[in-house]
């Protein structure tokens, strides 16, 4: 059985990993030049629930992913507001250990290759298409395209594109495969009933801070200081996506994180004004490259689906990741492929 | 079938268009009445960005502007070429698979303005060669142009399917040509050339001794055959049908273009199909055009499915529009 999981994000390196386990011949196929997605600024992993969530998901025989995450690790046993006994893994070296282990796998792979259009045979997909015509046949398909942008989206529902690590000008805008397939597409709204919401972290270049800053968020992992009264947003807190880091902690706080890069845990900052804050002098961002003014938005695109993941009115479409519903974080996107 | 969809002035300096506007983009669905993102064809740039980063407005739209003629040649009493010197700019525009410009006598009014395929852009001396055949109202009043013309450009839409023959590398493409629509094939074969590839002409003379562009295909390199390809039923020779199919065989060409009139494309790429299903087709674009926007609606065909296609701005894949029963 050939099985062709569309978006290389942490849930399609799961959904292929899982489909090789069971014996299929699987193609991976990614729009840009790297795997992971989101994955390559997250960091985060087992605080609170997801703890137990990563040991049952071992314990289950689907922990790879988990293991190769706890390999990467920066540091264990973190705690932040709100959160106890997270891992951090390091976003540098994530990416290549994961492209390893496919490719160890016998996972093939196409990198800078955009799907674009399905065929379709009455309720099935015959195959996809890739942004130059080239048409790839399957059996069963897995959608793991995610639900963030692509470009007039972060413009229509955010603040514009800031050039995050999704790259859409330089590899082309995600679609959604299960509307190409005739399935209209579930969206998040907000509370102001606009429609989706905005990526919660940035990542500041570590090398931009203070001595002092560096070496305690080396050392503990974390670095916590007080936003001055007058700079403190709390309006911020409604647009993110991720809830679980939306108190009020988060709005009065500067909390970095060491993922490899020093990880904000706000969707923006402007820079003038986090330049104010004692050690941040000469910061920079990293991630979204324009952090100062925008990140990405997301829950733009869900497919409607069964509980066995199944695409509703397609046979052989699957979804996984945030495709398959508002889930948060990479913990939760790694058993939305194993159950299928 | 892959569903091939472009707007030439995607991501160019014209564009967001006014199209983009009044809601009907070729290719961005936020700017075609939705409210998300579903880009039909990606190039490099959002043009939902561009359009907002404009003021919500569309870019300036190309005009008229007055160029000197310095030859005027007639090849036939009815086939007249004219060298024009242009800017730098627009000779470097010009100088493109599918280029073409309106043309216009300064005293005649905007309708008279006439969509005219480039056969050179002498990027050098920045002279255009047009070559015009008199045909009804609007090309008459063109001959009547002596010292001056009216040029506005540059438009890129002159031959459908233009992603074949910009792909073709250290390849071979084989050109199947009759009457005035060679002239934007010459342009066509400099640039198949450039990427060094070998090019076959089968050039129909038509009434002439010769087709007019044959000392262009020569001497940019290209093998060249005269022939006659119609019978008097108007159908392709068994001939030529003979020949197409052993050079086919030999070439193995991957993209044949088709330049003549429709009517000589729909017998060309069908007969060729028949052959080879998976050559790929470019073909001269016919369309009757006024605009050169995609706002008159006078380029207006339809393709697969009935879906309207806006031809002097859209590229589409010549197979949908003139194979049989697809």
């Amino acid at each position: 059985m050939k099985v062709v999981v569309i978006g290389g994000g942490w849930s399609g390196c799961a959904a292929a990993l899982e489909a090789k386990k069971c014996g299929a011949d699987v193609l991976l196929i990614e729009r840009t030049d790297m795997l992971l997605g989101l994955g390559n600024v997250g960091g985060i992993m087992r605080n609170n629930g997801r703890y137990t969530a990563a040991q049952e998901m071992i314990e289950l025989g689907g922990g790879d992913l988990f293991e190769l995450a706890d390999k990467c690790a920066r540091h264990k046993n973190v705690e932040f507001p709100g959160h106890k006994h997270a891992t951090l893994y390091d976003v540098i070296k994530m990416e290549p250990t994961v492209r390893r282990y496919l490719l160890e796998k016998n996972i093939n792979i196409l990198f800078e290759a955009r799907v674009v259009d399905v065929e379709l045979e009455r309720n099935s997909i015959k195959g996809i298409y890739l942004y130059d015509g080239t048409f790839i046949e399957g059996d069963v398909f897995i959608e793991t395209t995610g639900s963030t942008g692509p470009m007039g989206n972060c413009l229509r529902y955010g603040k514009g594109c800031s050039m995050c690590i999704l790259r859409c000008p330089s590899y082309g805008p995600r679609i959604s495969i299960s509307k190409r397939a005739g399935v209209e597409d579930i969206l998040g709204m907000r509370g102001d009933d606009s429609y989706g919401a905005m990526s919660g972290s940035c990542k500041l270049n570590k090398e931009s801070l203070s001595d002092e800053i560096r070496e305690s968020l080396e050392r503990d992992g974390v670095y916590i200081i007080e936003i001055p009264k007058e700079d403190v947003n709390l309006e911020k807190l409604n647009m993110k996506v991720c809830q679980q880091y939306a108190l009020k902690e988060f709005a009065e706080n500067i909390v970095l994180l060491d993922t490899g890069h020093a990880k904000l845990m706000t969707s923006y900052y402007p820079l003038e004004k986090l330049r104010k804050i004692p050690g941040f002098e000469n910061v920079r961002f990293e991630d979204p490259y324009s952090g100062g003014k925008a990140n990405s938005i997301r829950y733009l695109s869900m497919a409607p689906r069964d509980n066995s993941m199944k695409v509703t009115g397609v046979d052989n479409l699957f979804v996984g990741g945030e495709k398959s519903g508002l889930f948060v974080g990479h913990t939760e996107a790694f058993p939305t492929t194993l159950r299928q | 079938m892959f569903k091939y969809i472009d707007c030439i002035d995607a991501g160019s300096p014209y564009c967001p268009c006014e199209l983009a506007s009044k809601g009907e983009c070729i290719i961005c669905s936020q700017l075609h009445g939705k409210e998300f993102c579903d880009c039909l064809n990606w190039k490099g740039t959002c043009i939902y960005q561009e359009f907002l980063w404009n003021g919500c407005k569309s870019k300036k739209i190309r005009e008229f502007k007055k160029f000197k003629i310095e030859k005027r040649e007639y090849f036939r009493e009815d086939i007249l070429k004219l060298d024009i010197k242009v800017n730098k700019e627009l000779s470097r525009d010009l100088n493109n698979i599918g280029a073409f410009v309106f043309l216009k006598n300064e005293k005649d009014a905007e309708f008279f303005s006439t969509p005219i395929s480039i056969l050179n852009s002498d990027i050098e001396t920045d002279i255009i060669t047009v070559v015009i055949k008199r045909e009804g109202i609007k090309s008459k009043a063109l001959f009547e142009c002596e010292d001056e013309i009216l040029v506005k450009g540059p438009y890129f839409n002159g031959i459908q399917g233009q992603k074949y023959l910009n792909e073709l590398k250290n390849n071979s493409c084989l050109i199947l040509s009759r009457g005035i629509a060679s002239a934007p094939a010459v342009l066509a074969a400099k640039k198949l050339k450039i990427n060094k590839n070998e090019v076959y002409v089968f050039l129909d003379r038509g009434r002439s001794r010769q087709n007019f562009s044959k000392p262009y295909f020569l001497s940019l390199g290209c093998i060249v055959e005269d022939v006659s390809f119609l019978n008097t039923d108007g159908e392709l020779k068994y001939e030529y049908k003979k020949q197409i199919e052993q050079l086919i065989k030999k070439w193995n060409f991957k993209t044949v273009l088709s330049a003549g009139s429709d009517d000589f494309h729909e017998k060309v790429i069908n007969f060729i199909y028949g052959i080879d299903k998976y050559i790929n087709f470019a073909t001269v674009n016919n369309s009757t055009m006024c605009c050169g926007e995609g706002i008159c609606g006078s380029c207006i065909i339809k393709g697969r499915n009935n879906v309207k296609i806006r031809a002097c701005k859209q590229q589409y894949n010549p197979k949908e529009v003139f194979l049989r029963g697809i």
